[in-house]
């Protein structure tokens, strides 16, 4: 019992300290990217632009209430940016200025903007997650294994690729029906054929070295010497790769919203406020002008951290 | 003494779209325990292809071990299961890897790699491992704080170094060293060798030794084979070899080094290529290139010759052989 006891906190002992060490080794690393990153301005400010999105996405109940921005008050419709009305919400009269103006149903720009942040954050990332996973396991399977795996998995690859994009998300919309984790899947599903082809190719160029042999030649396994020793060597082109993902995740996610196959109003997301703003395009501008540089910066600053990563992680590159 | 390692007829193929490359042709040896054998012979000769099949690590699908059976401590290499090999591979058999500049995973810390193989075979915590990882390294004249470094950040000779720690880490009964000094400069050859004679020595560990250079062999080994076209052509210990070569290449090898005390202008290469491994002669391997070449050679493969305990495979030798053959044995029969 004791002794059973001692060997788990020497374990104990053993992880924290290769943790510690871990951490460490990661900080100076992160230093060195950091170095590179920083010197490219676009990228910073992009970074700096997609970090206070999220910090908008996350907090946005404490900037307007979810029930405020999806309920009407007709008084207030169209309202220019600036203007201020009054609002009753809960039983009572607020006056409340509209900083962006209202849309036709006098609900707030700003306030739905921000919680359609939350609604393009999750979709982009959550759809870069799911993606990321399935089309690494079946790259990797691919690519290591080659023979019949690879050529089934390719094909079926090449296959899904030869849909184009949108008619594939609008497929799988239609048959799953119109929700938000339908849209999550059409997003992701569009995406996996990409990582498969990257991660495919970047296993197949390092499998071959000698150190994966010499890896065998320690008895290491499969499974180990693919998590272990060949992924570790092919993170840079997947971060790129997720990065530039997320920002076209949002886009989709916009575009099948606009196309009334995402998240229908009254809930707050870009793409159907953009949809929804076409009508007025004559009276009230700025309710395409909203949502519209809303998208265009949030996937313009995704693209350039995307090309910023990609520089700082080749080494190629370096300068 | 019980042989450690025990070949017998192996044949190695690798198989493109039109053609098949005979790398390892009917090749039989037998190692002692606790002995240091040279493999010597030119590129392409199939050494490596040796080295990979004792580990059952020839590359599939091109490449097959289509015939022969391998026996290690007893144990068929060639049956052995998935999971018998993984236990295997770096325990019982470790291998040192020809170039070291890749030898090592970049994104891993040396110490790290080490403590994996170490991990891999004996039950220890991670800790315990990073210790063991650390021993090993100042074994190898590696600072043990240098273990949290990575392969970039060491030199040739220190990532040899490094590589050598972890072919030993877990004690091996044989390692297999693929030409573990041709990458690094002359004074760090010897740096490592030396490093290697005395671990070697300290356990006990029998080692194939790969390598294009009669002299480290001369210095380093117990026994010689001499390598030609996928087969042992001679086979002999360090005196034998070194003080009589039998066999024409061999010779010729010997004759292609030059000699401090005898002035010569000209170093006499072997004229020729080794045979099309897609393609080899029916009759001797060597024979196109042969200066003793006669009839037979052309028609017939030659056999080996048993020389008491020399080995050659060369028609030259037959008479001699059989002689030699009849006299041992009328020796075991008055006995």
């Amino acid at each position: 019992m004791s002794a059973s006891a001692t060997t788990t906190t020497a374990v104990a002992a053993g992880r924290g300290s290769n943790f510690a060490r871990a951490l460490r080794r990661s900080g100076r690393n992160f230093a060195q990217f950091w170095r590179q990153l920083s010197r490219n301005k676009l990228a910073v400010i992009s970074l700096v632009i997609v970090v206070g999105f999220a910090g908008v996405a996350i907090f946005a109940d404490l900037l307007y209430e979810y029930d405020f921005v999806t309920s009407n008050s007709l008084e207030n419709a169209l309202l220019k940016p600036g203007e201020s009305g009054t609002v009753y919400y809960h039983d009572k009269d607020i006056e409340h200025t509209f900083i962006l103006g209202s849309d036709n149903y006098g609900r707030d720009i700003l306030g739905r903007l921000v919680h359609g942040a939350r609604v393009s954050m999750i979709i982009g990332f959550a759809a870069v997650a799911i993606s990321l996973c399935a089309g690494g396991i079946l790259g990797s399977i691919a690519g290591y294994k080659g023979g019949l795996f690879d050529t089934l998995i390719m094909r079926a690859t090449d296959i899904l690729l030869s849909i184009p994009t949108i008619l594939l998300a609008i497929a799988i919309v239609a048959a799953l029906g119109n929700s938000f984790f339908n849209l999550l899947i059409a997003i992701a599903s569009s995406m996996i054929p990409g990582y498969i082809r990257i991660v495919r190719a970047s296993i197949i160029q390092v499998k071959d070295q000698e150190f994966v042999e010499a890896a065998h030649c320690i008895g290491a396994g499969d499974f180990r010497i693919v998590l272990r020793h060949i992924l570790p060597n092919i993170t840079s082109p997947i971060i790129v790769q997720s990065t530039l993902n997320v920002g076209s995740a949002i886009n989709w996610a916009a575009s099948l919203s606009f196309l009334g196959l995402g998240i229908l109003p009254p809930k707050p997301e870009w793409g159907n406020m953009l949809s929804e703003a076409r009508e007025f395009i004559q009276y009230a501008p700025h309710l395409l002008f909203a949502p519209g540089l809303t998208i265009l910066i949030t996937v313009l600053a995704y693209n350039l951290i995307g090309d910023g990563l990609r520089d700082a992680l080749d080494p190629k590159l370096k300068r | 003494m019980e042989n450690i390692l025990e070949i017998s007829d192996l044949r190695v193929h690798y198989f493109s779209n039109r053609k098949t490359v005979r790398a390892v042709n009917g090749l039989s040896m037998g190692m002692e325990a606790g002995k240091v054998l040279g493999l010597v012979g030119e590129t392409g000769a199939g050494k490596t292809t040796l080295a990979l099949s004792i580990l059952n690590m020839v590359r599939a699908p091109q490449g097959k071990i289509v015939e022969g059976s391998i026996r290690f401590a007893g144990a068929d290499v060639l049956a052995m299961g998935k999971r018998e090999l993984r236990d295997m591979r770096g325990k019982d058999v470790a291998m040192i890897f020809q170039d070291p500049m890749t030898a090592l995973n970049p994104v891993l810390t040396v110490g790290e790699q080490i403590a994996e193989t170490v991990r891999k075979h004996e039950e220890l915590s991670i800790e315990d491992a990073w210790k063991k990882a650390q021993a090993m390294l100042e074994t190898v004249g590696i600072p043990a704080d240098r273990a949290k470094e990575y392969p970039h950040q060491f030199s040739g000779g220190m990532k040899q170094r490094v590589v050598i720690a972890l072919a030993l880490a877990c004690n091996p009964k044989l390692l297999l060293a693929d030409e573990p000094t041709t990458a690094l400069d002359v004074t760090i050859q010897a740096q490592v060798l030396d490093l290697m004679r005395k671990l070697i020595r300290e356990n006990g560990t029998s080692v194939l030794f790969i390598t294009h250079s009669l002299g480290l062999v001369a210095e380093n080994c117990d026994e010689v084979a001499t390598m030609y076209s996928g087969e042992i052509v001679e086979y002999g210990t360090v005196d034998q070899v070194f003080g009589k070569a039998l066999h024409p290449y061999t010779q010729g090898l010997f004759g292609s080094l030059p000699d401090l005390s005898a002035a010569t202008d000209r170093l006499k290469p072997i004229p020729g290529l080794m045979p099309d491994p897609t393609a080899l002669p029916k009759g001797c391997f060597f024979c196109p290139r042969c200066p003793h070449a006669m009839d037979i050679c052309a028609k017939e493969h030659p056999a080996d010759v048993d020389l008491g305990g020399h080995r050659v495979k060369c028609h030259l030798y037959a008479a001699a052989g059989a002689a030699k053959g009849a006299a041992s044995a009328a020796g075991r029969r008055a006995e």
